[in-house]
């Protein structure tokens, strides 16, 4: 079009101009056309325009003759001229091509990273990288990434995104461990009809990886290392997302882990401390009947003897107590349930206490027609023991110890209330940890460990009544005195087959 | 009362403070860690003068349930094809369900470790009473405290009153007198007094006692009567002698 234009005006302007100024059109007309024109075709219509001019307008006309004195230096510089156009333009061109080339792919580099950034879910972005993956060569992709936190230690543990048969598997298996790239231009297994990148982490060059990508190359046309190097980019950012919720998911097994030691030591401390306190009494008395046996008379040896059974049996409860804990914090916890009547649980007990305090006034208040319980009879026992035997420990031998079951809507509520000393304000919640002890003097703040006590007691009463689905609560009491309240939720009792009255 | 009994139990120390202590009581004592060593006593106990042939050398078993060389049931289950001495479980409390399936399969009592001699001696008692009850008559009259039960008459009285008890009732405390002196499973009560289908209906055996404590306790909430053996079962209080 150019063309035919330049040489049109040409020959309008053809004798009214010199040779020169024709020229000079011709050179504009090309430096046009190279800006639209590949640069082969831009040099070569350049030639051919050349070779024309000098057939129409370069005297002699009609021939290729030229007067090598006049004109061939106008032609070789014309020539020259459009040569340098084409090129010139060509290159810009390209250029212009290649940055905006490099504009997109820094766009997916931000989008990818933008998206990853933030979450502790890398593999739900995998779709997106994948797109982007397959966008540039039009072809399939597939990625090998891992299902959580853990290192997986097959391929069968790993997640794969697309469609691949066992030898491409193994392949992305194989970049995943070596953690260096495959296939054509990356100077291992050339032979490959796809490009095995890895998903590298921050350290790129230690061959670590966490996951693989694969993406098909058509036949046709080979994308070029630039292509690749993008690719490799995208997926190293998935990579470095992945590393850093591994990370993270082992800096909190760690710290879960250092949580679990420190409750751990606090717990074995606290038992140490309260299983030496009755073994310090029980060798005492044991090896004073030993090494001094003749020297005792009967009342003392029998004082001795009874201390011993006593502490046991102290000692006994401390193991019940620390043992149900241990089992109540597991997880999964299985509780052998069963209907069981209040009635049954409290005359257990309170039988129970009398024989080991058979001086203190204990009395038990049943509301009647209260509704079974489902529960574990074992473990209610324990709560309730429990709770006596503090009541017991805690208060003057005067003091009155009730057990008291009322239903209260849709709740039963057993309680143990005392009228001793009660327990301050600031230490209600805090009994209820394991190894807190209670012993408060009127008007202390801080409890006293004078005497012996359990100091899981309380806490495995709380995680019973917990596993229960109810809980354990300390109540103050109008008068003085404390309640401990265990609420333990109704569950429906199933039919029962009537009895004609006999 | 001199027996002869079998200790099968693994730990050294308790095996030999209960043998000494049995010993002291008049025992005669044969002792055994393991399970096939209690089984090869068991076999070749000489047998007393005096007792029919067959029956083992020995009066009663005190058994540990956790045994090195296997569960104690085995034992139990040799022993029960052949004779019907009483056995004594002895277990820790982590073999709960252990301890019932003992007792449902014919164990006659059980001890929870650590457990005081006088405990221990007490429940042995009652084991030999009960069998040597069993043995001179099916039909019993039990009697304590002023409670009286007359299974062949379906009679029962409290004080001297006549108690009106429902034929379930009845039945139930039937089954524990029967019994009386050792616990009975929730498992072999809900069998015998309401069928094997119902074995998993523990919520009438909790309405039928409680029914019954009404009628028989002084005091429902503390019974001095019918016993609870928390998870494990009932029992009747001994009759008086």
């Amino acid at each position: 079009m150019a063309w035919a234009l330049g040489f049109a005006l040409m020959l309008w302007l053809d004798g009214r101009l010199d040779l020169s100024n024709l020229a000079m059109l011709l050179v504009l007309c090309s430096a046009i056309a190279a800006l639209w024109l590949p640069a082969i075709v831009a040099v070569t219509s350049a030639t051919l325009a050349v070779v024309a001019f000098n057939w129409l307008f370069v005297p002699p006309r009609g021939s290729f003759q030229v007067d090598l004195n006049q004109h061939a230096l106008l032609l070789a510089a014309m020539l020259g001229v459009s040569w340098l156009v084409a090129g010139l333009m060509a290159r810009q061109r390209w250029q212009t091509l290649q940055a905006r080339h490099h504009l997109r792919q820094a766009e997916q580099l931000r989008q990818l990273g933008d998206s990853l950034r933030d979450t502790d879910q890398p593999l739900a972005h995998a779709g997106l990288l994948g797109s982007m993956l397959a966008v540039p060569q039009e072809s399939s992709v597939v990625l090998l990434m891992p299902r959580d936190a853990q290192v997986p230690t097959a391929v069968e543990d790993a997640d794969l995104i697309g469609q691949a048969d066992d030898e491409e598997r193994a392949g992305l298996w194989h970049c995943w461990r070596q953690g260096l790239a495959m296939g054509p231009g990356t100077g291992r297994h050339q032979g490959l009809d796809a490009w095995y990148l890895p998903m590298r982490g921050r350290d790129a060059g230690h061959g670590l990886a966490f996951g693989a990508a694969m993406i098909r190359l058509p036949d046709t046309e080979r994308p070029g290392p630039d292509a690749r190097a993008h690719a490799q980019a995208l997926c190293d950012q998935m990579g470095q997302a992945l590393q850093r919720v591994r990370a993270s998911e082992a800096e909190r097994a760690a710290r879960e882990q250092a949580q679990l030691q420190s409750v751990r030591n606090a717990l074995l401390a606290a038992i140490s401390h309260d299983y030496r306190t009755p073994l310090a009494t029980i060798l005492g008395a044991a090896s004073s009947l030993q090494t001094q046996a003749d020297r005792l008379n009967a009342d003392q040896r029998l004082s001795l003897a009874t201390r011993i059974v006593e502490e046991t049996g102290q000692l006994a409860r401390l193991t019940d107590n620390t043992l149900q804990l241990a089992r109540l914090d597991a997880p999964g916890v299985n509780l052998r349930l069963d209907w069981e009547s209040a009635e049954d649980l409290v005359g257990t007990v309170l039988a129970r206490a009398r024989r080991r305090a058979p001086d203190r006034q204990l009395q038990a208040r049943l509301e009647p027609g209260l509704p079974l319980l489902r529960c574990d009879a074992l473990l209610l026992n324990q709560l309730l023991d429990n709770l006596i035997d503090n009541a017991l420990k805690h208060t003057p031998e005067s003091s009155p110890i009730e057990l008291l079951v009322r239903r209260q809507a849709d709740v039963v509520v057993l309680a143990v209330r005392d009228r001793g000393p009660g327990v301050p304000p600031a230490w209600r919640e805090r009994i209820f940890d394991a190894f807190q002890r209670g012993n408060f003097a009127s008007g202390s703040e801080a409890p006293i460990t004078s005497r012996p006590g359990a100091g899981v007691g309380l806490a495995v009463c709380r995680a019973i009544a917990r596993a229960h689905g109810g809980d354990l609560r300390l109540r103050a009491r109008g008068h003085g005195g404390s309640s401990f309240e265990c609420s333990l939720p109704v569950t429906p009792v199933p039919a029962t087959r009537e009895e004609a009255s006999a | 009362m001199s027996l002869r009994v079998l200790l099968v139990e693994d730990d050294r120390e308790l095996r030999r403070t209960l043998r000494d202590a049995l010993v002291i009581e008049g025992h005669e004592v044969l002792t055994a860690a393991s399970l096939s060593e209690g089984m090869a006593l068991l076999r070749h106990a000489p047998a007393e003068p005096g007792q029919p042939a067959g029956e083992p050398g020995v009066d009663l078993v005190l058994l540990d349930l956790g045994l090195p060389d296997g569960d104690g049931a085995t034992l139990l289950a040799a022993l029960r094809r052949r004779h019907a001495l009483p056995v004594l479980v002895l277990s820790a409390r982590q073999g709960d369900q252990q301890k019932i399936d003992l007792l449902d399969a014919g164990a006659d009592d059980y001890l929870v470790k650590p457990f005081a001699i006088g405990e221990l001696l007490a429940r042995m008692r009652v084991a030999m009473r009960h069998r040597g009850v069993r043995l001179h008559s099916a039909v019993i009259h039990y009697k304590q405290d002023g409670l009286l039960i007359d299974l062949a008459a379906h009679r029962v009285e409290l004080d001297g009153q006549a108690v009106h008890l429902t034929p379930t009732e009845f039945n139930l405390l039937g089954r524990l007198a029967r019994s009386a002196g050792q616990v009975v499973t929730h498992r072999q009560l809900l069998t015998d007094v309401w069928g094997a289908e119902c074995v998993d209906q523990t919520h009438y055996l909790r309405l039928y006692m409680g029914q019954l404590r009404a009628k028989l306790e002084a005091n429902p909430a503390e019974p001095q009567r019918l016993l609870t053996e928390p998870g494990v079962g009932y029992l009747l209080r001994e009759a008086d002698e």
